[in-house]
């Protein structure tokens, strides 16, 4: 399952943020007396009514722990229930102080980040440098199968702790010695394989039972039922703002039917992840509920293996990103809840340009993709063998990559093949030269162009699909190493407009986020945004 | 009786002892099924987020490349000790599960069990009372066409009715949140503990959240029943015995309900143990539909995570059971007809 | 004087020794009404389906997988019954109507080849464990248990993940799934009926006669023992239906591109009934419903008229003969 981490900033289009070397200056700056707290809203400073909030989901929950986890349903929880040095407030688009009060760099390989004073974990025991350094420590010491200690690869290898890698000259100095320059380590500093543990409670081998745990977040927990629910209490020790309710309930389902049932019967407040496109448009009529939208940084696509046939062939692979009309797969299989994508940097991120539309126009173009098979003599129609996957990524892909087919088979073209398998065989066989062309998604670990762009270009991508351009691997290496906001998104740019041209991989949408939400429930709104973070301390009712 | 008893014992012993190779069989048949699917943890979890070597390598250090017969022996030493092990998705210990979860299928099932009884011996002793008139084509055309539907859809439509147009039930789920939250359970039965810890509330609750699915569940079970029990009742109408009754001039009602009907209930107790495969494939269903948080749909969970080790000790588990229940029946048969032990 | 010979009223029933097809038939003819009503109506449903399966794009209005009228134009998602679409069409954009007809065309294929697999292993193995005893049969035997009561659904779904790596998601694997989920059942079945037959004098004295294995199997046990199977091929057929559909709710059955399948049809209308659409998991769901009851009524059916235990007899009048007149030739007392 992919999707997790969120944890970054989500530059808001067309406006330039402040560049990475600038950041420590504003970010001195705002330290001050008071516990930095810059959530979108100014919550006073009341006490909360007694408000209980529930929200309903068909996620499910790996680890508590931080070393034991990599997905969705882990990281929602645990972020309510612990803390990051730095984390990226509510439609917010920097990394900003948290426990730490300020983490500044000067050449993005040694990062040095000063704590607050007085912090404690909900177990009244301090929280000092030497938790944060064990925190790390023990993420990439467990190395457990199903975890992300490989968010903090800058920081070690996966296994492989060296003592040099973090320094704690005193009680609130945290010194990351990378091992290479990394200008996004900020935004890893948000993810959820930077949450801090107490050093006293938690074992440094192995993993911590969920329902014992301890942090420093907004909430405690005060129950977890596997599969069944999870209850969420304010925290009083929290350092910041107290959340605008004073319970959560979490009630897990196992399918999105169940969920919007029980929406529909009142027996929950909120629904969160993930419904069908059906659920939404059926439910936008609904009385007592609404749906409400957010920006999303999921994106969907599939990718053409460029040592098996016909991607192998960059006229077959251009006529395909030609004759796809992402309009209509938006608007037929998935009922405008999705927008099309031009480009595998999503709208939203710096350096954002809709490469795929500049390159090839917006709408299919079947004489274009026509004469392109020409000129490069490909006899047509191209046979592809296409895949993609029942479940994993919802039971719409049937649609979409039937739509698909029909798309790439307008004028005889194309003549395609589709086959698909369960999520796990499909992995192993995708990523391993087992299929000519492959449905695939993503979400983003943080918030930063860099996810999406080295994840999916550079040689020593994941994917597997072969595809080496120098002038990318270089154009990254740029991006990764600079602080200069400007230099970063030119890079991103150029690489857009390289490997929209060589079309190793068709993007087709970008989801946008949704929740339903009963009518009273006030506060969703602000929380929606890429960072995929549903933060409760932000939800109330109005009454 | 000494001898009596003295057979009795010996068959028992035999009988478990028979039972012993089956279970083998069944979990040797259980730890080749998950080995040789497609498919490991790792992959299911996090394939399409790592690069290929970091999925092998996590692969390779969790030590899903060992031989086999390695891995068989170990989990066969497991079993002995039962020592079910850890989930691999979410690091729960099995037994944790099997108590948890299984008590939610327990109650389920149980309930469900119940009313299939009431359903399946009342209708089918009406059925085969009353052979080749209405009543019997009724009910057995009741009971054939019940469970022709499939559980899932009879769920379907009753949550369709039931719960989005007349409003009346609650459509997932054991118990609504706060509930949840604040029952004392003790046995993880709700019902139960909402009875010995007095929280009236809460027992209305549950009992609620039980209606539907049990109902729905009991009623295709109930329709297996009807047939069974009309078929058996009218084999045993045929015997002898009730011949002579007849003969004698007792009322054909006494003849069905003090002759042949205790009779026709031997075989009965047989079915409902064998109905037991039968209700947990039954309950993976309902509580798929149901979003019941049984161990039938927890397995499914694991199953498609390739959680082998939750897999295994799930279906341990309930082969353990489903040969604990066998050898009960062979026990309570052979202990009211003692034909049985020889 | 010898006694007058006792005939019955209705010609053509006769007693003594019947041969072949007369054989076959003299249950069917000789049961009671009631039985032979179940037997019509289940054979009527059944035969209904299967001339629906065969004659599939004769009687639907679309492939299972069309999308789009003749002139291109796409159909509605989700659209009511109306004159184009009877029975609506569905989220996928396909007709229900031409689904449900090809979903009785998968149905069908996927169970008889079940059926013939499960018949083909299940079978010979009964027969000749049956007969030959022994440390083989018991530990087939043990084997076959052991499979009996693991819960079937859960037991197809795990063949189902194994096959589809070899054979895709289509009719064959889900066959395959539940064929081998039958088998112990067959076997079970044939293995105690030769036990019982083995014993019996006719076979016995063939043996006696020096007639080898093969032949006794074949000529004498093998004839005896098929009776059952027909009973319990449709029981096992209409149970197989459901495990079919199961499998697809579940979402581990046939792929949607491959074939229509009316499990995966209700697992993907279940989210359209909260927004009020009933057409698209009612129709399937029927369709289920219809086709096991016609198989199940066929089963039984059969075993009330098969069956020597359960079955009734037709009362047939016996008429005797006219008493000849006192004074016609005879003295006296009988």
């Amino acid at each position: 399952m992919e999707g997790v981490w969120r944890g970054g900033a989500v530059k808001r289009k067309g406006r330039v943020a402040a560049a990475f070397a600038v950041m420590a200056l504003v970010l001195a700056a705002c330290s001050s007396d008071e516990p930095g707290d810059t959530d979108g809203t100014d919550t006073g400073t009341a006490e909360p009514a007694d408000v209980t909030i529930i929200h309903g989901t068909t996620d499910s929950i790996v680890s508590l722990d931080p070393a034991g986890q990599y997905d969705f349903g882990s990281n929602q929880i645990s972020q309510q229930v612990y803390s990051t040095l730095l984390e990226v407030p509510a439609g917010g688009s920097l990394p900003e102080p948290a426990l730490a009060e300020s983490c500044e760099t000067e050449d993005s390989t040694v990062y040095t980040c000063t704590l607050q004073d007085g912090l404690t974990f909900s177990d009244g025991s301090p929280l000092t440098s030497e938790d944060v350094a064990f925190s790390f420590q023990r993420n990439i010491e467990i190395d457990d199968p199903q975890g992300a200690c490989s968010l903090l690869a800058s920081l070690a290898a996966c296994g492989k702790w060296k003592d040099s890698a973090i320094e704690t000259p005193d009680d609130t100095t945290v010194v990351f010695n990378l091992q290479a320059p990394n200008a996004v380590w900020p935004s890893v500093l948000t993810t959820s394989a930077a949450f801090i543990v107490p050093s006293e409670v938690y074992p440094a081998d192995a993993l911590q039972p969920d329902d014992q745990v301890v942090g420093s977040g907004r909430y405690t927990l005060a129950e977890y039922r596997p599969g069944e629910q999870v209850v969420l209490e304010a925290n009083p020790s929290f350092y910041g703002d107290a959340p605008l309710n004073t319970r959560v309930f979490v009630q897990y389902f196992k399918q999105s039917s169940a969920l919007k049932l029980a929406l529909e019967q009142g027996e929950v407040d909120i629904g969160w992840r993930t419904f069908t496109p059906t659920d939404v448009s059926s439910l936008e009529g609904a009385e007592g509920l609404s749906v409400v939208e957010g920006p999303g940084g999921e994106i969907r696509y599939f990718a053409f293996n460029l040592n098996l046939e016909p991607g192998d062939e960059p006229a077959v692979r251009q006529a395909a990103a030609m004759l796809i009309d992402r309009q209509a797969i938006a608007d037929n299989v998935y009922e405008g809840t999705v927008d099309p994508l031009y480009s595998m940097l999503p709208a939203g991120f710096a350096g954002h340009t809709e490469a795929f539309a500049e390159r090839y126009g917006e709408g299919p173009d079947p004489d274009g993709a026509a004469q392109v098979l020409d000129d490069a003599s490909v006899q047509t129609p191209v046979e592809l063998e296409l895949w993609w996957t029942p479940t994993h990524y919802g039971d719409a892909s049937a649609d979409e990559y039937a739509e698909i087919k029909r798309q790439l088979e307008e004028g005889g073209l194309f003549s395609v093949t589709l086959e698909s398998t369960e999520w796990d065989q499909y992995t192993e066989d995708a990523f391993t030269d087992g299929y000519p062309a492959y449905q695939l998604g993503w979400f983003p670990d943080y918030v930063d162009g860099d996810n999406y762009i080295a994840s999916f270009y550079s040689s020593a991508s994941f994917l597997n699909i072969h595809y080496e351009n120098q002038e990318v691997d270089d154009l990254i290496a740029v991006e990764q190493g600079s602080t200069d906001d400007a230099e970063r998104e030119g890079s991103f740019q150029r690489i857009q407009e390289i490997t929209a041209e060589e079309a190793p991989i068709i993007p087709i949408w970008q989801g946008t986020q949704l929740a339903i939400v009963r009518d009273g429930v006030t506060g969703v709104e602000d929380t929606l945004d890429p960072t995929y973070i549903f933060r409760y301390w932000l939800i109330s009712k109005s009454e | 009786m000494a001898g009596r008893s003295h057979s009795l014992r010996r068959y028992l012993l035999t009988r478990i002892a028979l039972a012993i190779p089956m279970l083998l069989i069944l979990l040797t048949l259980v730890f080749l099924l998950m080995r040789v699917a497609p498919g490991d943890p790792i992959s299911a979890a996090l394939g399409g987020r790592l690069p290929q070597e970091e999925l092998d390598r996590r692969r390779a250090e969790a030590g899903y490349d060992r031989p086999l017969i390695g891995q068989y022996l170990e989990y066969l030493g497991d079993v002995a000790t039962f020592d079910f092990g850890t989930t691999i998705v979410d690091n729960r210990p099995v037994t944790d599960v099997i108590v948890q979860n299984g008590a939610a299928t327990l109650e389920l099932t149980m309930v469900a069990m119940v009313i299939a009884v009431v359903t399946g011996v009342g209708i089918g002793t009406l059925a085969g009372r009353y052979r080749d008139t209405g009543l019997d084509v009724g009910g057995r055309l009741f009971g054939i066409v019940i469970y022709a539907a499939p559980v899932f859809y009879l769920g379907f439509l009753a949550q369709l009715v039931f719960g989005k147009w007349l409003g009346w039930l609650p459509t997932s789920g054991r118990a609504s949140p706060v509930v949840t939250f604040e029952l004392d359970t003790k046995t993880n039965l709700f019902l139960v503990d909402s009875v010995i810890t007095g929280n009236w509330e809460a027992f209305v609750d549950v009992v609620e959240h039980l209606v539907m699915p049990a109902t729905v569940l009991g009623l295709v079970i109930g329709g297996v029943f009807i047939r069974l029990v009309r078929v058996n009742l009218i084999q045993t109408l045929k015997g002898d015995y009730v011949e002579a009754a007849r003969a004698r001039g007792v009322g054909e009602r006494a003849v069905v309900f003090r002759h042949a009907f205790k009779n026709a209930l031997v075989p009965i107790v047989t079915v409902v143990g064998l109905q037991f495969a039968l209700l947990l494939s039954g309950a993976v269903l309902t509580e798929q539909t149901f979003n019941w948080p049984g161990i039938g749909s927890e397995l499914v969970r694991y199953l498609d995570n390739r959680d082998y080790i939750a897999v295994q000790g799930i279906i341990t588990f309930a082969g353990l059971v489903v040969v604990f229940v066998s050898v009960l029946i062979d026990f309570v048969n052979a202990w009211i007809d003692p034909r049985v032990r020889f | 004087m010898s006694m007058p010979a006792l005939e019955p009223v209705a010609p053509g029933a006769s007693l003594g020794r019947q041969r072949g097809v007369r054989r076959l038939v003299a249950p069917f003819r000789d049961a009671n009404g009631v039985s032979k009503a179940v037997v019509w109506v289940g054979a009527f449903i059944t035969t209904a389906f299967v001339v629906l399966a065969i004659f599939a794009p004769v009687f639907a209005p679309y492939e299972f997988d069309s999308f789009r009228t003749d002139d291109g134009v796409r159909f509605a998602k989700q659209e009511a019954p109306s004159a184009q679409h009877p029975f609506g069409t569905n989220v996928m954009q396909t007709d229900v109507l031409s689904r449900v007809i090809f979903g009785s065309r998968t149905a069908i294929q996927v169970v008889a080849l079940a059926l013939v697999v499960s018949l083909v292993v299940g079978l010979p193995l009964g027969l000749i464990s049956g007969y030959r005893g022994g440390p083989v049969d018991r530990g087939l035997v043990l084997v076959m248990d052991a499979l009996i009561a693991f819960p079937s659904l859960l037991f197809a779904i795990v063949i189902a993940f194994l096959l589809s790596d070899t054979f895709g998601r289509g009719v064959v694997t889900a066959a395959l799934a539940i064929s081998i989920v039958y088998i112990p059942q067959y076997f079970r079945v044939v293995r105690n009926h030769v036990i019982s037959v083995r014993e019996e004098p006719f076979v016995e004295a063939a043996r006696a006669i020096g007639a080898p294995p093969r032949t006794v199997i074949r000529r004498y046990v093998f004839q005896n023992v098929v009776q059952n199977v027909p009973v319990i091929a449709t029981l096992n057929a209409a149970d197989a239906i459901l495990t079919l559909a199961a499998l697809g709710f579940l979402g581990y059955g046939i792929q949607p591109t491959e074939a229509a399948e009316w499990g995966y049809d209700i697992k993907r209308a279940i989210s359209d009934a909260g927004a009020g659409i009933w057409w698209t998991g009612l129709y399937p769901g029927l369709a289920i419903v219809l086709l096991v009851t016609g198989l199940t009524l066929l089963g039984e059916g059969l075993n009330d008229v098969l069956n020597p235990v359960i079955r009734r007899r037709k009362t047939v009048p016996v008429a005797f003969p006219r008493r000849p007149e006192i004074g016609e030739g005879n003295e006296g007392a009988p």
